[in-house]
C-alpha cells in the first residue's frame, strides 16, 4: 500500500470510528457493517476493513471470526449483564468498568444495574453530577493488566 | 471485571473456577478509572492513551503494584 493509500485508509477508519461511537452514544445501539456502509455511503468491504484496522488498534472489539462489532467499548452491541440507564436510554456494557465508562463517555447521570458475580443478587451503582452517589459492593479484576487483551472476552 | 457483594463472594467465585484471586477495587476507584479511561472516547479527537498516560491514571487511582503493571511480567 502506498503512503497516500495508507493515509486514506486511516482517515476512513477515523470516519468509521466517529460514526460508530456517536451512534452508540446517541441511540444506545452499536451500528453494524451494513448500516455503517449505508450511512457513510461506502462499500461494506471497505467498512469491514476499517473495522479490522480499528480492532487491531484496540479501539473496538469484533465478534469472533467476523466483522460484526461486539463492543465499541464501553458500549456493548449485544445484551449483557451490565445495563446502564442514562440520558433516557438503556445501554449495555461488557463489564462493570465499561458500565461506569458509559456514564463517563456520555458525561451523564447514570444508573448501572447488574448482579453480584457470585450470588446473583441485584446490585446498582449510581452516578450523579460526575460523582458516584450510589455505591454497592466491590469490583474485582480477575486478570492482571498486562494480560487484559490476551482474551478480552474473559477479561 | 465483575461487581460482588463482598470479599467472601469474590473468594467463592475465584475458588469455584479454580482461579487465583485478582485485585479488588472500591466502586469509587472503578469510577475514577472509568472516567480517566473513557471520558473522551466518543469525541472525534479521541486517541488511545500512551502507556505513560495509562500508568499515570492507574497510579492516580491508587492502582499500583505488579497486578497493574502494563509493561509485562
Amino acid at each position: 500500500m502506498t503512503e497516500a493509500a495508507a493515509d486514506r485508509a486511516e482517515e476512513f477508519a477515523r470516519s468509521v470510528r466517529i460514526y460508530v461511537f456517536r451512534q452508540a452514544a446517541e441511540t444506545g445501539h452499536v451500528p453494524q457493517p451494513p448500516r455503517i456502509a449505508e450511512a457513510l455511503q461506502q462499500p461494506q468491504a471497505e467498512v469491514e476493513e476499517a473495522l479490522r484496522y480499528l480492532a487491531a488498534g484496540k479501539v473496538l472489539i469484533l465478534a469472533p471470526n467476523g466483522t460484526n462489532i461486539w463492543a465499541a467499548n464501553p458500549f456493548c452491541a449485544v445484551p449483557s449483564g451490565f445495563r446502564v440507564d442514562a440520558a433516557g436510554k438503556t445501554y449495555q456494557a461488557i463489564c462493570v468498568w465499561d458500565a461506569l465508562g458509559i456514564a463517563a463517555a456520555l458525561g451523564s447521570d447514570a444508573l448501572v444495574r447488574t448482579s453480584c458475580g457470585d450470588c446473583g443478587d441485584p446490585m446498582t451503582l449510581g452516578i450523579q453530577d460526575g460523582e458516584l452517589t450510589q455505591t454497592d459492593g466491590i469490583v474485582h479484576f480477575a486478570v492482571p493488566a498486562h494480560h487484559w487483551w490476551d482474551n478480552i472476552g474473559f477479561t | 471485571m465483575l461487581l460482588f457483594r463482598g470479599e467472601e463472594h469474590i473468594d467463592r467465585w475465584c475458588s469455584s473456577r479454580g482461579l487465583p484471586r485478582g485485585a479488588a477495587l472500591t466502586p469509587d476507584q472503578a469510577w475514577r478509572l472509568a472516567q480517566g479511561w473513557y471520558r473522551d472516547k466518543v469525541k472525534p479527537g479521541w486517541r488511545r492513551h500512551t502507556l505513560e498516560e495509562a500508568e499515570e491514571l492507574m497510579a492516580r487511582t491508587g492502582l499500583t503494584g505488579q497486578f497493574w503493571n502494563l509493561r509485562g511480567d
